[in-house]
């Protein structure tokens, strides 16, 4: 019986692998959405876990944890210096560390910030960071090697508008990979962004808070001769302060606290479970999508195997008149088909890790945030629920040729 | 060796007022050949399908060695007509993706989960007995010849009590069909099996010890010893 299937099969080769294709590529497409859409979830869940709670100026919460968690630059709100003082200095607080933007070098964004978030990173490379203003730690995924001169861009990387002149940074360390967009950035003690923004004439802030990024009256940073907190009284504003509080309890009282007028705390996580359910909303249009095409294959499948079966009929007939039982003739048509629907299934499967892993790779270089692409039990009962499918309709087939009489397809 | 008795038997079609087959009463003796001939639509399909047990008659009783088989279920039919009859058709109905000789052995796959043994030795000398080497060759190269040939080597394989052919020299060259008629009357009177041929083609019913022809669905003429030197 399986000699007479796989010759059947060999005897229609093309239009077999038409047809494993067809379903492999509408299999794939179904595997690849549920796998990209949980990679994009676990990726961003696991680059937001390190960062307790994040505190800025009043404005869109989204914005600012795109912009901190995930550096998706974008023009904030400067917080006020204060704040970033007051928060340091919170018995609270394990520590506040100031993320400024603005510069980049090579399409990597300068991130200035303090000594204490770097070590809460973890260093590869490299030890005591910002031990001069002069320092640059350099994220797990930017190519710079020990020793390199940066010079960085003015502007967010997409828009980079000229050469700061005079500052310079060397690369002193590098950060363990953390899996997350600031993989691709570079950071520089935050006094570094502060000063080289008394030359430029740009403003990255938001006037009608009245915090200004730069410009203005004269700043002591040169003066102190250490980088970091304590801050002095009139420390400058920042866009967002990433806060590490001491307990849990802590950090819902400076969530409470900080949620104030000018000033906006938020938990990234549950800014991302907002913003989860709007990919679910996206995922449920792809997967509606998926199994419509899975429907029209299905379809196809099935006007196939009657046309071909009805081109057997008298094949069929045949089997009967020379003493094949029944059940062995329905046994043929309905494993030759669960045969072809299974190789495309198990193609699918294949072409859809495959493909969500590609795309996984592309948006990681992207944003530097790795999409950890897994098949799942769930992906393989999923893919045995099509099988299943598969298998009930093609009874339908199987049954039309069990029901055939032999004398009558032997005449036709 | 199976011997046949049709009693009463009738066979009705829907849209036809006449019945396609009515036979008060036949009998084939084992062993016996028998040629049946007629004009077309006379019945001659209709009544190669009764005997085979591929239909049901409408009513009658068609006894094989005193066995009605028109009172078994389908499936019983198809086990019956596995173990009995051996068929040879216009079309020869050989597989094209197989070998000769998984085509011989092709009924008794589906039969068997795995094949007796001794099945395949002797579907390779049933082969080599209609002359056709038993290779790897597809059977889609073969010539309309050889294929026959090969189908009736398939009819023998589970040594059947009667071979039942139909028209089995009609799509073949002059040559092949005196080839095929030597073979089926040859291997047929070897093994003592009962065969009865619908045949136009007189140098195969003419090699047969009984004609009978049927019009319009009835025995119009029954001859015994139609060619008395034939018949041994």
């Amino acid at each position: 019986m399986i000699r007479f299937i796989l010759a059947d099969l060999r005897l229609h080769a093309v239009g077999v692998l038409v047809i494993v294709l067809l379903i492999a590529c509408s299999t794939a497409l179904g595997m690849a959405v549920r796998m990209e859409e949980r990679a994009l979830r676990l990726g961003s869940a696991r680059a937001a876990d390190r960062f307790d709670l994040v505190v800025g100026a009043a404005g869109s919460e989204t914005q600012l944890v795109l912009s901190s968690v995930f550096l998706q630059a974008a023009p904030l709100p400067l917080v006020s210096g204060k704040v970033l003082k007051a928060l340091a200095e919170d018995e609270r607080v394990e520590f506040a560390a100031p993320v400024g933007f603005g510069d980049s070098f090579l399409g990597h964004p300068l991130v200035g910030t303090t000594a204490e978030f770097v070590e809460s990173l973890g260093l590869a490379e490299g030890a005591d960071p910002f031990g001069t203003p002069g320092e640059a730690i350099v994220g797990a995924g930017v190519p710079l090697e020990a020793g390199y001169e940066i010079r960085p861009m003015h502007g967010l990387p997409s828009q980079e508008a000229g050469e700061h002149e005079g500052v310079v940074y060397r690369v002193a360390g590098r950060l363990a990979p953390t899996s997350t967009p600031w993989d691709r950035a570079i950071l520089v003690p935050i006094e570094g962004v502060w000063q080289a923004h008394e030359h430029g004439g740009e403003e990255d802030g938001d006037d009608g808070h009245g915090h200004e990024a730069h410009g203005g009256e004269a700043h002591d940073d040169h003066a102190r001769d250490r980088l970091g907190p304590p801050w002095p009284e009139d420390v400058r504003g920042v866009p967002a302060i990433i806060v590490k509080p001491r307990t849990i309890a802590n950090a819902y009282q400076l969530r409470g606290d900080y949620r104030t007028e000018t000033t906006l705390a938020v938990f990234p996580g549950e800014v991302l479970t907002r913003l989860y359910s709007t990919l679910g909303d996206a995922r449920r249009v792809l997967t509606v999508i998926a199994l419509g095409t899975q429907a029209l294959a299905a379809a196809a499948v099935l006007l196939v195997a009657m046309a071909h079966l009805a081109q057997r009929r008298r094949q069929i007939g045949a089997l009967r008149a020379f003493g094949a039982p029944r059940l062995a003739v329905f046994g043929v048509v309905w494993s030759e088909l669960l045969l072809i629907v299974g190789a495309g299934v198990a193609l699918g499967v294949a072409l859809g890790y495959a493909g969500a892993k590609a795309l996984a790779l592309v948006l990681g270089r992207q944003s530097g945030m790795s999409l950890p692409v897994t098949l799942e039990p769930s992906d393989l009962a999923f893919a045995a629920a099509l099988l299943a499918v598969a298998a009930v309709i093609a009874v339908a087939p199987a049954i039309w040729a069990y029901r055939q009489s032999p004398a009558a397809a032997l005449r036709g | 060796m199976l011997g046949l008795e049709i009693e009463a038997v009738a066979v009705r079609y829907p849209d036809l007022a006449a019945p396609a087959l009515e036979l008060p009463r036949l009998s084939v003796a084992p062993g016996e050949s028998l040629a049946v001939t007629g004009p077309s639509g006379a019945g001659k399909s209709t009544f190669i399908n009764v005997i085979a047990g591929l239909e049901r008659a409408t009513e009658g009783a068609i006894r094989w060695n005193g066995e009605d088989i028109g009172g078994l279920s389908e499936a019983a039919r198809d086990r019956w007509r596995a173990r009995n009859v051996g068929l040879v058709m216009q079309d020869f109905h050989l597989f094209p993706g197989l070998s000769a000789i998984e085509n011989v052995l092709l009924p008794a796959r589906f039969r068997h989960l795995r094949l007796p043994d001794g099945l395949r030795e002797r579907a390779a000398a049933l082969l080599a007995s209609v002359h056709v080497d038993a290779g790897e060759r597809r059977i889609g190269t073969f010539s309309r010849g050889e294929m026959q040939r090969v189908a009736i080597a398939r009819a023998l394989l589970s040594r059947p009590g009667v071979i039942v052919a139909d028209e089995p020299t009609a799509s073949l060259d002059t040559e092949s069909a005196r080839a095929v008629a030597t073979l089926l009357t040859g291997l047929a009177r070897e093994t003592g099996t009962t065969l009865i041929v619908v045949s136009h083609d007189p140098r195969l019913s003419d090699r047969l010890g009984r004609r009978i022809t049927l019009v319009g669905g009835r025995c119009a003429d029954d001859a015994a010893d139609v060619a008395p030197g034939r018949r041994q």
